[in-house]
């Protein structure tokens, strides 16, 4: 079936695959950050003291995990513009990544977190920090580290999550592929092309990946 | 500088302190033995706000640790705390475990931190090792670092929670002598440990608790030789022979 491709054809939508490239790697990486953004902020108050901010870092965390991604699109997609707030159909997109793609970030970075032992923390008390202090300097550095493979995963997820704002009419990667499906009638080639793009994103994260963790690898002979 | 008056602990339904006076006065050193289990660690804990008790009367340093309005943190900069398993923090080489606390927490620059660092680190045998991280050093040069990290703080008291617990038989020596040499320096100690040597060598004053309850007070020759209670010589009974 490879063998029959039209090569010709997926050449002359190369540059539509190529825009739906940078639009989705553009989406993703808005997404991923939001996601980075709102996860530490979940996670952090999801550890602190106060009961009912706990609560609501646990029921966004809840909500989000228990409900499909589409399903959230969808709820911003038609639910925003009924409150009256009209946004173009890329930043819905992106929020929605963010939003979805956070709860699971918080969690990763919370693993992390409560990963460091009891000891650690006392040792940081007893010689007078305080909770900020003991948390730049003696948590966070060391309860990050172990979360980068996790994080990478999940923004490997959210880049082939992205394929969904395909359905708001954002144009992306899928999207482009869809349209050598429909003007062409060729659906295994736009598919194809798709594949091949998104397989070269991947790629190109695990690139980043192994220069990051190469970075933050724990001092000393590993 | 430390005074217990009637304290009374729970964890639960367990009495963990039962009615607990001890004065502990400038330049004391103090040894606290007595099975796992009777309170020793619990003791300690609470003196500098590791642990909360419930009543009773406790002022560290001139710090009245059970109101409400306490500032624990400034009590913490005068009380050095050395635990069982080290805790140095893994990501920060010997100098800067020593240096970390006096740099964020007393305000001192970076330079004079690094002095100090280096001095006492130094003085516990590791000036050879203050570029290592922890997991290169053996657990006897982690608890002299973790040694050096209290001490980098100038603090007015020493607590040490079974300081060598955790070593293997040929690094507690190490360990001991450090706390030997801080001891005849004349720092204030309060150390929980079944090394009936130092106990010996260096306490002013030994006392053995068992269930929460201190049992037995006395400086250590009567406290080796003439124990009041039964239960200390029992307890001494089983130390002492291996």
């Amino acid at each position: 079936m490879l063998g029959s491709l039209n090569t010709r054809v997926m050449l002359e939508y190369l540059p539509a695959i190529w825009q739906g490239f940078l639009s989705t790697l553009m989406l993703s990486a808005a997404g991923f950050a939001g996601a980075l953004a709102l996860g530490i902020v979940a996670c952090a108050l999801s550890i602190q003291p106060l009961r009912w901010l706990r609560l609501s870092a646990t029921a966004y965390v809840d909500a989000i995990r228990a409900t499909p991604l589409l399903a959230q699109l969808y709820f911003l997609y038609f639910g925003l513009p009924r409150l009256g707030v009209v946004l173009p159909e890329a930043l819905i997109g992106v929020v929605a990544l963010s939003l979805n793609s956070g709860a699971y970030v918080a969690e990763i970075i919370r693993s992390g977190i409560l990963a460091i032992s009891r000891g650690q923390v006392e040792a940081a008390i007893s010689s007078g920090m305080t909770y900020l202090q003991r948390m730049r300097l003696i948590i966070l550095p060391q309860a990050l580290r172990p979360t980068i493979s996790p994080l990478i995963g999940q923004a490997i997820v959210l880049v082939k999550d992205s394929s969904l704002l395909s359905l708001i009419s954002v144009v992306e990667l899928t999207r482009a592929g869809q349209m050598i499906a429909i003007d062409r009638f060729m659906p295994v080639e736009g598919l194809v092309a798709t594949a091949l793009a998104y397989l070269l994103l991947y790629y190109l994260l695990k690139l980043v990946a192994g220069a990051w963790s190469h970075q933050n690898r724990l001092p000393g002979p590993a | 500088m430390i005074e217990f008056t009637d304290v009374h602990k729970w964890f639960g339904s367990l009495h963990v302190l039962n009615d607990i006076s001890l004065t502990v006065t400038k330049g004391e050193v103090v040894v606290v033995c007595g099975r796992s289990g009777s309170g020793k660690s619990t003791l300690i804990r609470c003196i500098n706000g590791l642990e909360p008790f419930q009543k009773g009367r406790l002022v560290v340093d001139g710090f009245d640790l059970g109101s409400s309005s306490v500032r624990l943190r400034e009590l913490r900069m005068e009380v050095g705390f050395v635990f069982q398993s080290f805790n140095l923090y893994p990501h920060k080489t010997a100098l800067e475990n020593v240096t970390i606390a006096p740099i964020h927490v007393r305000g001192l620059s970076k330079a004079e931190a690094e002095v100090r660092g280096r001095a006492l680190l130094e003085k516990v045998g590791l000036g050879d090792r203050m570029q290592n991280y922890p997991h290169q050093l053996s657990g006897g040069q982690q608890q002299r670092v973790a040694i050096a990290r209290s001490l980098c703080m100038q603090p007015k008291i020493m607590l040490f929670d079974e300081p060598t617990s955790a070593l293997d038989p040929e690094m507690i020596n190490e360990v001991l002598e450090v706390m030997v040499s801080l001891a005849r320096e004349g720092m204030t100690m309060m150390v929980v440990t079944h090394e009936m040597g130092f106990a010996r060598k260096v306490a002013d004053r030994v006392i053995f608790m068992d269930r929460g309850a201190i049992v037995e007070t006395a400086d250590p020759e009567t406290f080796f030789t003439a124990a009041k209670s039964e239960r200390t010589r029992d307890f001494l009974s089983k130390v002492l022979h291996h």
